[in-house]
């Protein structure tokens, strides 16, 4: 309610703007393939969106993009206010850490390292001080209803308890916008559920911005706004 | 840090193996290293001795074989010590201590054998570089001292186990210990210090050749004029000769101190003029180069060796990064996407090889130390250390080798730092 409220007042703020994105990859000589043909594409504060499409129509490559994993090789892209044309890949960790949060397909924990310590990670990378990541991590954690599993390593929780600290890792620095990239593409539909429905409640209770690449549609259903790519270009 | 020891803790037997390269490396490093530091502190001291005094040897003297002819006469060192600049010159002799044993002529020791050294105690002669020498107990022989009173070094104390006031037997000679010398961890150790003419008698009893020239000058000393000249020319010319013999002629060798301001090259070249036909004359700087030549050698063949070494350990442990790096793409791919630079994953990984690397030294530095400590011990009753064992060089080898991870995990972590991170979550 709140949300659609300020997006009447004109009051959201525009988390990403791309405009005529285009991407190719060249295989070999002969080879080229175009990923994206001129994607344009914008995400307010608040947004709960899905960017939907066949498989093969751009929508990882879309997400690296925009996540600032990899570069286009024409177009724009501002993410909250900032041109990524003009910045460098030793200036791009910083907004990635800061802004953005990443939630992958298969959770892609550091299995080396326990649940709260997974999440600190994040927060070391966005220049947290070791006391502050430590105790925002517990937050987050009991937030995910993981209160009990902070000192146990990946291998040693369920696919959801994984996604859920994946999605505390991605609150850790508070960020701009969270990329999910096929969030529930290895959970039981179960899970799945309850997966979505946590972020629907983090969209609603903390006005988070989410941006969700999927193609299952029971989690497009659940978002807000559809962004559909076919072929390299919006649908 | 943590992440570092629980990263190599995932992976024991992988980083086992590539330790295990290391300490191989370091402990080489660390034995040979201890060995070349107690030969050049041998070398050292030789050096600091030779270059301290011109030295002079008989004419005729083999240095290939060390054969010297034994005769210094002593009108020729009273003509030297004339020269210009010259401070004074001092005859000296010396021997083995121990009489040749014919069923081992030939022994092989890092260090200088037990050496019997003359001194001249009625000579104002002192090395330049060594003037004085310190005791350990007791006294150094001096002009007040018995014929036979002599001083040892600490080697030939230990080796012997004689002690201050001892009655002791040398080549058959009784003598009496009345000093032990501080460690030098050079010659001097090995040496036993008399006086001057007891010396020079038992180089002569030694040398039979000496000792029938002796013998038969004894026997013309007792022949009269009278009687010389009822011998036919032949014996006479003989007995004549046999007279001219001088002990204060045998002399192995001379040494030349040179007065404060006086240019000891100027001095060598004026003796070598003056006197070419008598005596070789050592010039101090050349045998200082030759020596620094000698000691250049050597290092370079020791720590050559030990670099050998190392060199396999250094590739040891890049082989284990790349290795490392290229099992842990996805870690770094997720890494950078939550937000690492570059340059923390190229100091993550390149501090991974230096932690590897200085466990790896320190325990080869560790077992390098206990395999030199119980060497030593074993020659330590002979007073005849191989090896040197220096806290501040053990100490270097630890951090060298920490230095040497650094160096070996640069290459792998950098180029783990410039890993695209689309290309490295591909993996994902």
């Amino acid at each position: 309610m709140q949300n659609e409220i300020k997006s009447a007042l004109g009051g959201n703020k525009t988390i990403i703007k791309a405009t005529g994105l285009k991407k190719t990859y060249k295989m070999s000589k002969t080879n080229i393939v175009e990923a994206l043909k001129g994607i344009d594409l914008e995400v307010n504060e608040g947004d709960f969106s899905a960017i939907v499409g066949p498989s093969g129509c751009g929508k990882s490559t879309l997400m690296h993009i925009l996540g600032l994993l990899d570069k286009p090789n024409e177009g724009t892209l501002i993410i909250d206010g900032d041109d990524m044309s003009k910045i460098n890949e030793k200036k791009a960790h910083k907004i990635r850490a800061k802004k953005i949060g990443f939630i992958f397909q298969g959770f892609n924990l550091i299995p080396s390292l326990t649940a709260i310590e997974n999440v600190m990670l994040a927060g070391k990378y966005g220049g947290m001080k070791a006391k502050v990541r430590k105790e925002r991590a517990k937050e987050l954690l009991t937030l995910v209803g993981l209160t009990d599993r902070i000192n146990h390593k990946p291998n040693e929780l369920s696919g959801g308890q994984q996604q859920r600290v994946a999605i505390a890792r991605a609150l850790m620095n508070n960020p701009a916008v969270i990329l999910a990239d096929e969030p529930t593409g290895e959970l039981d539909s179960k899970t799945s559920l309850e997966i979505i429905e946590m972020l629907k409640k983090l969209n609603k209770e903390n006005n988070q911005t989410f941006l969700i690449v999927t193609h299952n549609t029971e989690v497009a259903d659940a978002c807000k706004n559809r962004i559909k790519l076919k072929d390299g270009l919006n649908d | 840090m943590i992440e570092i020891l629980r990263n190599m803790w995932r992976r024991k037997f992988r980083t086992f193996l590539t330790i295990v390269g290391i300490v191989v490396g370091i402990f080489a490093f660390t034995v040979m290293g201890s060995m070349a530091l107690k030969l050049n502190k041998m070398i050292d001291g030789g050096k600091k001795y030779i270059t301290g005094q011109i030295t002079i040897m008989p004419k005729g003297t083999d240095f290939a074989t060390g054969q010297m002819s034994g005769m210094l006469p002593v009108d020729t060192l009273n003509n030297i010590a004339k020269i210009d600049g010259i401070e004074a010159v001092e005859g000296s002799v010396s021997l083995a201590v121990n009489e040749p044993n014919p069923d081992e002529p030939v022994s092989i020791s890092m260090s200088t054998p037990p050496t019997i050294n003359s001194l001249d105690t009625s000579s104002n002669f002192k090395n330049k570089n060594w003037e004085t020498l310190d005791m350990k107990e007791g006294k150094l022989i001096n002009k007040d001292s018995a014929d036979n009173d002599i001083s040892i070094g600490s080697t030939v104390a230990l080796d012997k186990n004689w002690k201050v006031n001892d009655k002791v037997k040398i080549r058959e000679k009784e003598f009496n210990v009345v000093g032990i010398l501080d460690k030098t961890m050079t010659g001097p150790d090995s040496y036993v210090f008399m006086k001057l003419p007891v010396a020079r008698e038992m180089y002569i009893d030694s040398n039979p050749f000496l000792k029938s020239l002796k013998d038969r000058a004894a026997e013309a000393s007792n022949i009269s004029d009278v009687e010389l000249a009822k011998l036919s020319p032949e014996t006479r010319n003989q007995i004549i000769q046999a007279k001219t013999f001088n002990v204060e002629d045998v002399s192995t060798m001379g040494a030349v101190s040179w007065k404060n301001g006086a240019d000891p090259e100027v001095i060598v070249a004026k003796i070598k003029n003056q006197f070419k036909d008598q005596v070789v004359v050592l010039s101090p700087k050349k045998m200082g180069e030759q020596i620094d030549k000698a000691s250049a050698t050597m290092n370079a063949i020791i720590y050559g060796a030990a670099m050998l070494a190392l060199i396999v350990g250094i590739f040891s442990i890049t082989n284990t990064m790349v290795m490392s790096i290229s099992e842990r793409t996805k870690e770094i791919g997720i890494k950078k996407a939550l937000g690492a630079s570059g340059r923390s994953i190229a100091l993550e990984y390149t501090l991974e090889a230096g932690v590897i690397s200085f466990f790896g030294g320190l325990l080869g530095m560790g077992l390098g130390a206990l395999a030199i400590i119980i060497i030593n011990s074993k020659m330590a009753s002979k007073g005849a250390e191989i090896f040197l064992l220096s806290p501040n060089f053990l100490a270097g080898v630890v951090v060298f080798s920490f230095v040497i991870g650094i160096i070996a995990g640069i290459i792998p972590a950098i180029r783990a730092s410039k890993m695209k991170v689309v290309d490295a979550i591909r993996e994902l």
